[in-house]
């Protein structure tokens, strides 16, 4: 009697450890769950807009950059309707120095001049991304932003600036993204700025309503 | 004839929810939050090192999780309060020392990645917790998976 007992608790053990197993699998798959904010400077519009974005990006990747000009505009057309924070995810593989690219533009940030450094990024992109060296375009943005480089580098080179990173991009890995740019448009996936629209035509009312 | 519910097993029912639910929550927030956002708050405690640290972080979400709901369905309730009782005393040693060394715990990383409560504070909520294990270990058998597959 107690054996069967046992064997029936066991199966109901098994039983719920696989449902509750799959159900946070697929429930990191479809973005449910906690969104970790991003810093303030690589977050722009109203914390109240109906339509948040989150783009994970790399500095060295094309489709980024295609992508940047498009949030933009967006930005432009939508203003208080729209909510965009960036989160880095460097493919390390392909890109040697989208790593680097992240951490600097995220010390310039610190410095007030996110958005600017990462549109020289991606202005000088094919100079820069499959140098064989340590690009000198890095300091050369700094520079013209009049930003102080020494302080860039020591923040791009610290502990903590490397734990933001990564904590980006292992929260890309859990929500399954694999390639750049995605977009989470209120939860929903977009990868690449065609769907990025395509997307946020399904949010057009919220968005129209909420112009000034 | 149904019998009368007594008020001591609604107790350990209760108990056995509550404390169950803090286990699926706390689990379920650290397993969908990357897990080196706990990995590094387990560092802090600086117990283990940073490899460890973040293993840990893999796994204990899920033993978390899984601990939470099979005490609130009642499997294996005994084992499961003495077991979830057992990680609590484990949580208690860990701030305390935490506390003794005074270290700088910005997130005990008790429930995923919000700021937590000051040590002091955490300790006394896992007391708490740990008040309710010793309920649903003594009285929280009734209403249990357990008495229902008892039932011929």
């Amino acid at each position: 009697m107690t054996d069967r007992k046992n064997a029936r608790l066991l199966a109901l053990a098994g039983m719920i450890i696989f449902i509750s197993t799959i159900a946070v699998l697929l429930a990191r798959q479809f973005n449910i769950g906690p969104e970790r904010p991003s810093p303030a400077f690589r977050t722009f519009g109203p914390v109240t807009a109906p339509v948040q974005i989150y783009e994970y990006t790399d500095f060295a990747c094309p489709a980024c950059r295609h992508a940047a000009a498009k949030i933009d505009e967006m930005i432009r057309i939508y203003g208080p309707g729209l909510r965009v924070s960036f989160k880095h995810y460097p493919l390390m593989n392909i890109h040697p120095w989208s790593m680097h690219a992240a951490a600097y533009a995220d010390c310039a940030g610190e410095q007030g001049k996110f958005k600017e450094y990462g549109e020289l990024l991606f202005e000088g992109q094919e100079k820069w991304a499959q140098a064989k060296e340590q690009p000198g375009e890095f300091e050369e943005y700094a520079v013209k932003l009049k930003l102080d480089w020494q302080k860039i580098q020591a923040c791009a080179n610290s502990p903590e600036t490397l734990k933001t990173l990564k904590l980006d991009m292992s929260e890309g890995d859990m929500k399954g993204v694999n390639a750049t740019p995605t977009f989470f448009i209120n939860g929903k996936r977009a990868v690449g700025s065609g769907q990025l629209v395509d997307q946020a035509r399904k949010f057009d009312n919220l968005l129209r309503a909420a112009k000034p | 004839m149904n019998k009368k519910p007594e008020k001591k097993d609604i107790l350990g029912l209760l108990a056995r929810l509550a404390l169950g639910g803090v286990f699926i929550y706390a689990g379920l927030m650290k397993a969908l939050s990357p897990a080196e956002e706990f990995g590094y708050a387990i560092e802090s405690y600086k117990v283990i090192n940073a490899q460890l640290s973040l293993w840990s972080a893999y796994l204990a979400p899920w033993i978390e999780l899984y601990a939470g709901l099979l005490l609130a369905a009642g499997v294996f309730t005994r084992f499961n309060t003495l077991f979830t009782g057992a990680m609590l005393v484990f949580f208690e040693i860990m701030l305390a020392q935490a506390w003794f060394r005074g270290l700088a715990i910005t997130s005990c990383g008790c429930f995923g990645s919000g700021k937590g409560n000051s040590i002091s504070l955490e300790f006394t909520q896992n007391l708490v917790f740990l008040a309710l294990a010793w309920a649903a270990h003594k009285y929280g058998s009734a209403y249990s998976a357990d008495k229902a597959v008892a039932k011929p």
